[in-house]
């Protein structure tokens, strides 16, 4: 038995009984994929979001590496914070951040883009009602812990965005 | 997948040195590995086109696209030259202080778990710990301890590892031997490969102790004994005809106790005084920065040289510490002749990384690795518990007023929970005393304080550096008086604000404007503070209880004297690079000082390079203390580097790299630009910076891109970069420098020029200097940022919850460089400060994180939820609004403090909203659910 998954798009097919490493650490240790981050470890934090495609579902959702066992990611696609920018150039998200002075140490960044991300994505397939954009985003980025800045220049980042893409803006996310 | 980043050498090398006890060593920061800070990230102007204006912090996309940044993002296979295969190491800590440490019992780990060396004090020579390392922190106060180091130079026991005076204790407990803290390393456990490495971590997760054996034997070793203070202790006596700043340190240290038992005499008599008591108390606070601390090393036995690859706010005491450490003449490790420290950028610091013994656990691992690299990497448990902490803290005292509102003295002892090292505490003692006269005129001043050494962990520079404990005390006390008096807290504080000409609770004069009375006005009229009845009673009429709370904070910054180094390039192509001795903790130094050179050189700096602590030894300069002539000396200058921090890159770094740009300009630029357009000497005034190019102000002259200057500088063999250090006491130490723009007034006490080579610059010797008076060092501190806060917040009766709804922060920050770096700052000052009022509940002992079992499951920071992600305040919702104080014109372009001052006065804001709230006085922090509802329980 093997667990085959895929990181970035690159196909991996490991042994069983590797089955209990956490995704995390083979980024880390395995691929050399650092940005992803480890915080508490505990799946607390949430710093280390990556998304990830589990079919059936089409949809990824976000998924706390620390904690995720690669036993668990059969048949999965995984994509990482180095996946996001194009040819050096910062996606919509990592540039409304770094605008926006969003982060201060930046070790957090990775896993609210993740999570940023992957709320877009939800809200452009699913749109809600303007008066409730608000709770959409404390629901998508709420638990995620940022030390530094007080979270307030997160959200004010990711604002103009989720209501761009809430009222049906075409963005390459 | 990208190829993994390599290493190469950072573009200048600054080196430092040495003298041990077995021979000089060399020290070398460099940047980065892989590449400089700002540079090679793929954006030519990362800083923007704007000069002075920042479009996105410097390092922002290697920071938001996942980069290599941090320390814990390497291993040993990213460094070049560095073999591939790296060891893993694992300390294992003590878990109680009353039986001593007698072995390990490795015989229940698995197969699979067992190191490939172990590691015990008794394998160190004791000679190794005979490090005493010159760490020169705050000058007043290291004064006291170099008294008191040769007092007791021929008795004490030496086994320092960051202290003149031998006061603290092995890294490795000695088996036999008592642990003089929990948490203490007991063993040092080495394997070869991660798998292993991983199956022992798996094994011992939550209880190491089951491989430790304690049992009956010595007591702990070493000084002080457990509840004695570590030295020195901080005793501010003031009153008309005595105080510290004015009396010599021996005339002090002499008559200080009988003024003390005279002031006592007198306000015990004093019977038309009001008194109101002061009592606080404060629990330990974890900085939680977000990157559990990590790092990496290697010996290279070909030219004896340890790298290291660490994040950390201190590289200069940490280089030089481990230097010391492996000098001594029982060092593991022969012959070292090189300490090199590529510094990464923390993944936050708070202070937490300021002096943390991480660096020295990391040396002691690599030291035993075999000759292999070495990762020692904390997990978030393990960072819960040995990382450094914020004091646990209680204050008691009184206050003493007049029936007129004026305040007459305070009398305050406040003691600190220094836990087991005595790292950084007794110097936060000492601010938290001078911050105890909070902003206010203090006539007598009786104030003691002093951090103990006990079992806890290790308290250490944390932001606010004393403060938050300081002005919790006495803010909550003031509005007690007001309350108890019938006053309005507003106008309490009104009455006696401190101003320019009034002296500080040390005697030492404010001569800095602090706008107090400004900022009060601004909070009195705000709606959140004025219409504060008509809020209530909206919320009481929904069946909340709602409460406003008034702060205030005078937050010192920098240290009793401080200096600072910068250069500043400007490279053939015409990019300019800044590099300096401060660390950027992601506070956005680097983005400050990359566009701080703006105005002055027309562009933002498109390289930063930071942590440049061994630029001071290309200056050329001396800050020997031996050295008997003094600033007499045109080479000598007090102190070199100091630590890094937010407030001390507002001021101090950015005036140094602003007078250093200047030195650039006008001793060279200038004179190529004079040259190119055919004129006489040309002076800043003659000059204008428009689109990038430097234009003749009068016309007359074509105007001048950066490139071509720069291709004239390097041609016609002018200074291509300048190198100024800067010494800060109460004023600016400053100098004429002779130039090939002739003489150059600046403030700076050392100047160099670079010609072409980035790492040789030529050092002008200083004339004509002015220097900071001898004296002034004994004020303590000489530079402010204050900062009202009001606190709107309710309280579910029910459950004991506090929702913080609205916080107003008056803040006079001084010159702002970056307002969205600003904003970000004072925002974080406010969510940690909430954190730390409300949530953050850390036990002492075995309860709390010293068991190792701590995470942030058990320890709640604050999130999104709990704070005010409002902006501007608008009646109905949650907001947290920062209004900053205009600066006059013609004001210096400088900074002041920002996340400090803010999250200072905002505890005792929250506390003196709940009193609002309920009539009940919470004096201990944090003040959780279960602490209103036993308060309010009827």
């Amino acid at each position: 038995m093997t667990i085959r998954f895929s990181v970035n798009g690159v196909g991996f097919e490991l042994p069983d009984s590797r089955g209990q490493d956490t995704l995390l650490d083979f980024l880390h240790e395995e691929l050399n994929l650092t940005g992803t981050k480890l915080c508490c470890g505990i799946g607390v934090c949430r710093a280390c979001t990556v998304q990830v495609v589990k079919p059936p579902s089409p949809a990824p959702v976000p998924t706390i590496s620390c904690s995720t066992a690669l036993a668990t990611l059969d048949g999965t696609q995984v994509s990482t914070i180095e996946s996001v920018a194009r040819n050096g150039r910062p996606g919509p998200v990592q540039q409304a951040f770094l605008d926006g002075f969003a982060f201060q140490c930046g070790y957090c960044a990775p896993g609210f883009v993740m999570a940023a991300r992957l709320f877009l994505s939800g809200l452009r397939a699913q749109p809600v009602p303007p008066d409730q954009l608000e709770a959409a985003m404390m629901d998508a980025i709420g638990s995620h812990i940022c030390r530094c800045t007080g979270y307030v220049r997160y959200f004010d980042a990711l604002r103009p965005l989720a209501e761009a893409v809430n009222a049906g803006e075409a963005i390459e996310l | 997948m990208s190829a993994p980043p390599v290493s190469r050498a950072a573009p200048m090398s600054r080196r430092g040195f040495l003298r041990t006890a077995s021979g000089i060593i060399g020290l070398s920061v460099l940047g980065l590995p892989g590449r400089g800070q700002g540079a090679d990230v793929g954006v030519p102007a990362p800083l923007g086109p704007v000069p002075g204006v920042a479009a996105q912090r410097i390092e922002g996309l290697a920071k938001v696209t996942g980069e290599k940044v941090y320390a814990r993002d390497f291993r040993a296979r990213d460094m070049a030259g560095w073999p591939d295969h790296q060891w893993h190491a694992l300390f294992l800590r003590a878990r109680t202080t009353q039986e001593a440490f007698l072995g390990l019992d490795l015989s229940s780990l698995p197969s699979g778990a067992t190191p490939t060396r172990v590691v015990l004090g008794s394998d160190l020579e004791p000679g190794f710990f005979d490090a005493p390392v010159e760490f020169r922190r705050d000058l007043h106060i290291d004064a006291l301890l170099s008294a008191r180091a040769e007092e007791q130079r021929k008795t004490a026991k030496v086994g320092s590892f960051n202290l003149p005076d031998g006061l603290s204790f092995d890294l490795l407990v000695r088996p036999g031997t008592t642990p003089n803290f929990l948490g203490q390393a007991v063993a040092l456990l080495l394997f070869d490969s991660l798998a292993t490495y991983r199956a022992a971590r798996r094994f011992l997760a939550g209880d190491d102790g089951i491989v430790q054996r304690y049992g009956p034997g010595d007591g702990p070793d070493g000084t002080p004994l457990p509840e004695q203070p570590f030295d020195p202790r901080t005793l501010y006596v003031k009153d008309p005809d005595f105080d510290y700043a004015g009396t010599d340190a021996e005339t002090y240290a002499r008559e200080a106790p009988q003024v003390q038992a005279r002031i006592r005499e007198a306000l015990d008599a004093a019977t038309g005084l009001i008194r109101q008591p002061i009592r606080a108390e404060m629990r330990a606070m974890d900085p939680m920065f977000m990157e559990p601390e990590a790092g990496l090393a290697w010996i290279d036995p070909a030219r004896k040289e340890m790298q290291l690859v660490l994040g950390t706010q201190s590289p200069d005491g940490d280089v030089r510490n481990i230097a010391s450490m492996f000098g001594s003449k029982a060092s593991p490790v022969r012959d070292l002749s090189q300490v090199t420290l590529h510094s990464c950028y923390p993944g936050g610091g708070f202070g937490g990384r300021d002096s943390s013994p991480f660096s020295l656990m990391l040396a002691l691992a690599v030291a035993f690795a075999e000759g292999n690299p070495v990762r020692l990497a904390y997990d978030r448990f393990e960072q819960f518990r040995v990382g450094l902490k914020r004091h646990a803290t209680v204050a008691q005292g009184t206050l003493y007023a007049h029936a007129d509102m004026r305040l007459e003295a305070v009398r305050l002892n406040m003691v600190f929970d220094g836990g087991g090292r005595r790292n950084l505490s007794p110097y936060v003692a000492s601010l938290g005393a001078l911050c105890a006269g909070g902003s206010y005129r203090l006539p007598v001043a009786d104030i003691h304080a002093e951090a103990l050494h006990t079992e806890n962990i290790s308290g250490g520079s944390q932001r606010g550096f004393g403060g938050p404990q300081a002005y919790f005390a006495i803010e909550t006390a003031l509005d007690d008086l007001a309350a108890a008096q019938g006053w309005d807290p507003m106008a309490l504080r009104r009455a006696n604000l401190i101003a320019e000409g009034d002296t500080t609770v040390t005697g030492g004069p404010i001569e800095q404007s602090l706008n107090l009375s400004e900022m009060l006005d601004i909070a009195e009229a705000h709606p959140l503070w004025a219409e504060r009845a008509a809020i209530r009673a909206g919320h009481e009429a929904e069946g909340r209880t709602y409460g406003t709370g008034l702060a205030m904070s005078l937050q010192a910054y920098g240290t009793s004297g401080d200096g600072m180094v910068a250069a500043v390039h400007l490279e053939r192509d015409g990019t300019l690079t800044v590099q300096s001795d401060a660390v950027d903790m992601g506070n956005g130094s680097a983005t400050t000082l990359g566009v701080t050179i703006g105005p002055i050189l027309g562009a933002n700096a498109a390289r930063v390079e930071m942590g440049g602590y061994t630029l001071f030894a290309q200056t050329g300069l001396s800050d020997d203390s031996a050295n008997h002539q003094r600033w007499s000396d045109p080479m000598w200058t007090q102190k070199g580097t100091g630590s890094s921090s937010a407030c001390l890159t507002g001021l101090h770094q950015v005036n140094t790299v602003q007078q250093t740009a200047q030195a650039l300009l006008r001793g060279s630029l200038l004179v190529g630009a004079a040259k190119l357009w055919g004129r006489g000497p040309l002076s800043a005034d003659e000059v204008v910076w428009e689109a990038g190019a430097l234009r003749p102000a009068g016309g007359g002259g074509a105007p001048l891109t950066l490139a071509t200057l720069a291709r004239a500088v390097h041609e016609m063999g002018l200074p291509t970069g300048a190198l100024g250090h800067a010494y800060f006491q109460n004023v600016w130490a400053e100098a004429d420098f002779d130039t090939p723009g002739g003489a150059l007034h600046l403030q700076l006490d050392g100047l160099a020029y670079y010609r072409g080579s980035k790492t040789a610059p030529l050092p002008i010797p200083r004339r004509n200097g002015r220097y900071p008076a001898p004296e002034t060092q004994r004020y303590s501190r000489y530079v402010w940022a204050p900062c009202v806060n009001v606190v709107g917040l309710t309280l579910d009766r029910a459950s004991g919850r506090v929702q913080i709804e609205n916080v107003l922060s008056v803040l006079n920050a001084g010159h702002i460089h970056v307002p969205e770096m600003v904003s970000g700052q004072s925002q974080g000052g406010v969510a940690m400060a909430i954190g730390y009022s409300l949530l953050e509940d850390m036990p002492p002992g075995m309860a709390g994180p010293a068991d190792g079992r701590w995470n942030l499951n058990r320890y709640h920071v604050a999130r999104a939820g709990d704070v005010p992600l409002g902006d501007r305040y608008v009646p109905g919702a949650r907001a947290q609004e920062l209004i900053t104080i205009p600066q006059p014109e013609g004001s210096k372009r400088v900074g002041r403090g920002i996340a400090e001052a803010v999250m200072c006065s905002i505890p005792p804001a929250i506390s003196n909203a709940l009193r609002d709230a309920t009539g009940v006085r919470f004096a201990s922090l944090p003040i959780t659910p279960e602490k209103i509802l036993g308060e309010l329980a009827p």
